[in-house]
C-alpha cells in the first residue's frame, strides 16, 4: 500500500467514523487536555493500524477496536494527567457548539465509573453490537459478554430509575 | 424504566458531533509547532555545517602539518567536507521550498509538516552519517598503529552516539505524526 492510499483511507475513516472516536474519548477521558490526549493517540494508532487492516472485514469494527484498546491502554498510564500549566493551553478538540442533552451527560458519567473493560462493552451494547462481535473485537468469549452484559444492563438500569426519580 | 430509554438518550448524540474543532486555537498550535520545528532546523543545520567544517579543516591541517601520510584521515576530512556542502545544498533548498506556502492555516499547516519531514530525514542522515564518519577514524586510528583499547573506546563511543541518534530520530518522527494529525483534525471541521 502506498502512502497516498494509506492517508486516503485515513481521511476516509476519521471523516466518516469520527462520531465513533468522539464517543470512546468521551467515555475514557475526563478533562479536555485528557480527551485532546487520547484524541490523539487514537489518531496516531488507527493511522499505524492501516496497513494490517482487511478490506473485507468491517471498518467499524476495525475502527472500534483500535480505538477501544488504544483508549484501554492510555488510561493506564501514569503520565496522561501531565499538562502544560492551565493559562498556557488553548484546547484543540471542545464541546460541541450544541448543548448536549443533559441525560446523555449523566449517561457518560455512569460510563466514566465503570472498570475500562465493562465501560468498552457497555459503548459496543449502546451502539448495537451483537454479542459476537462484542467478543470479536475485545478478544473474550461470547459466553463471558453474555454474564457481563446483562450485569452492566442492570447496573445502569437501576441506576437510570434512580436519576429518573431524582429528576422527578 | 427499560434499557430502550437509554438507547434513545444515547442515539440523540448522532445528530449532534460531541466535539467540534476550535480553529484559533488550532492555527495557533500550528504556528507554534512551526516556528518551533524551524528554529531547531535552523540552528542544527548551521551547528552541522561549522563542525563539519571546522573538524574536516582540523584533521586536514593535522595531516597536512605533520606530513601524515594516514589516507583515511585524508578521506575523512574529505568526507566531512562534503557533508557540510550537501546540508548547506539542503538548507537553500529548503529556504526556496518554503515560500511556496500561503500564509493560511493549511498552508502553515503543510510547511510545519515539511519542515517535520526534513527534520526525520536530516537526522536519519545524521544517524548513519555516523557510520562511514566511525569506519573513516577506526581504519585510520588502526592504520596509524594506535592501540586497541583507543580503537575499542572509538568504536564504543560511535555505537552510542548512532543509538542516541536513533532516540532524536524517532522523536521527530512523533512530532511529524502530531503535525498529520492536526491535518486530519483540520479537515476533519471541514
Amino acid at each position: 500500500m502506498t502512502e497516498k492510499e494509506q492517508k486516503q483511507i485515513y481521511e476516509n475513516w476519521l471523516m466518516q467514523y469520527r462520531a465513533l472516536v468522539f464517543k470512546i474519548v468521551r467515555a475514557y477521558a475526563n478533562s479536555m487536555e485528557d480527551q485532546d490526549d487520547l484524541f490523539q493517540e487514537i489518531s496516531i494508532q488507527l493511522w499505524h493500524s492501516i496497513s494490517s487492516f482487511k478490506a473485507e472485514s468491517s471498518p467499524v469494527t476495525w475502527i472500534y477496536r483500535i480505538s477501544l484498546n488504544t483508549a484501554i491502554k492510555w488510561g493506564r498510564k501514569a503520565n496522561k494527567h501531565q499538562h502544560e500549566p492551565l493559562d498556557k493551553v488553548q484546547h484543540v478538540l471542545q464541546e460541541g457548539s450544541n448543548p448536549i442533552d443533559p441525560r446523555l451527560d449523566w449517561l457518560y458519567a455512569q460510563i466514566q465509573q465503570l472498570d475500562e473493560i465493562d465501560r468498552s462493552l457497555a459503548l459496543l451494547l449502546l451502539d448495537d453490537f451483537s454479542y459476537k462481535e462484542m467478543a470479536n473485537i475485545l478478544g473474550i468469549s461470547e459466553s463471558y459478554v453474555g454474564v457481563k452484559i446483562n450485569r452492566i444492563k442492570k447496573q445502569l438500569i437501576s441506576k437510570l430509575n434512580t436519576y429518573n426519580n431524582h429528576e422527578i | 424504566m427499560k434499557f430502550e430509554e437509554m438507547k434513545t438518550i444515547w442515539d440523540s448524540q448522532n445528530n449532534e458531533m460531541l466535539f467540534g474543532i476550535n480553529e484559533q486555537a488550532m492555527h495557533n498550535l500550528i504556528q507554534s509547532k512551526m516556528e518551533k520545528g524551524k528554529h531547531i532546523t535552523n540552528t542544527s543545520e548551521l551547528l552541522m555545517v561549522v563542525v563539519n567544517i571546522i573538524a574536516g579543516s582540523f584533521v586536514l591541517g593535522m595531516n597536512v602539518f605533520k606530513g601524515n601520510e594516514n589516507i583515511f584521515m585524508y578521506l575523512l576530512s574529505a568526507w566531512m567536507f562534503g557533508t557540510a556542502f550537501f546540508l548547506l545544498a539542503s538548507r537553500v533548498r529548503r529556504i526556496g521550498a518554503s515560500k511556496k506556502f500561503d500564509r493560511t492555516m493549511l498552508g502553515d499547516l503543510e510547511q510545519a509538516i515539511s519542515v517535520a519531514t526534513y527534520q526525520v530525514r536530516f537526522s536519519f542522515l545524521g544517524r548513519w552519517n555516523i557510520l562511514p564518519i566511525g569506519s573513516l577514524v577506526a581504519l585510520g586510528l588502526w592504520d596509524s598503529g594506535k592501540s586497541m583499547w583507543i580503537l575499542a573506546a572509538f568504536i564504543i563511543f560511535f555505537i552510542l552516539t548512532n543509538y542516541a541518534s536513533g532516540w532524536e530520530h524517532r522523536i521527530y518522527e512523533g512530532r511529524k505524526r502530531e503535525l498529520e494529525n492536526l491535518k486530519s483534525k483540520l479537515e476533519m471541521s471541514k
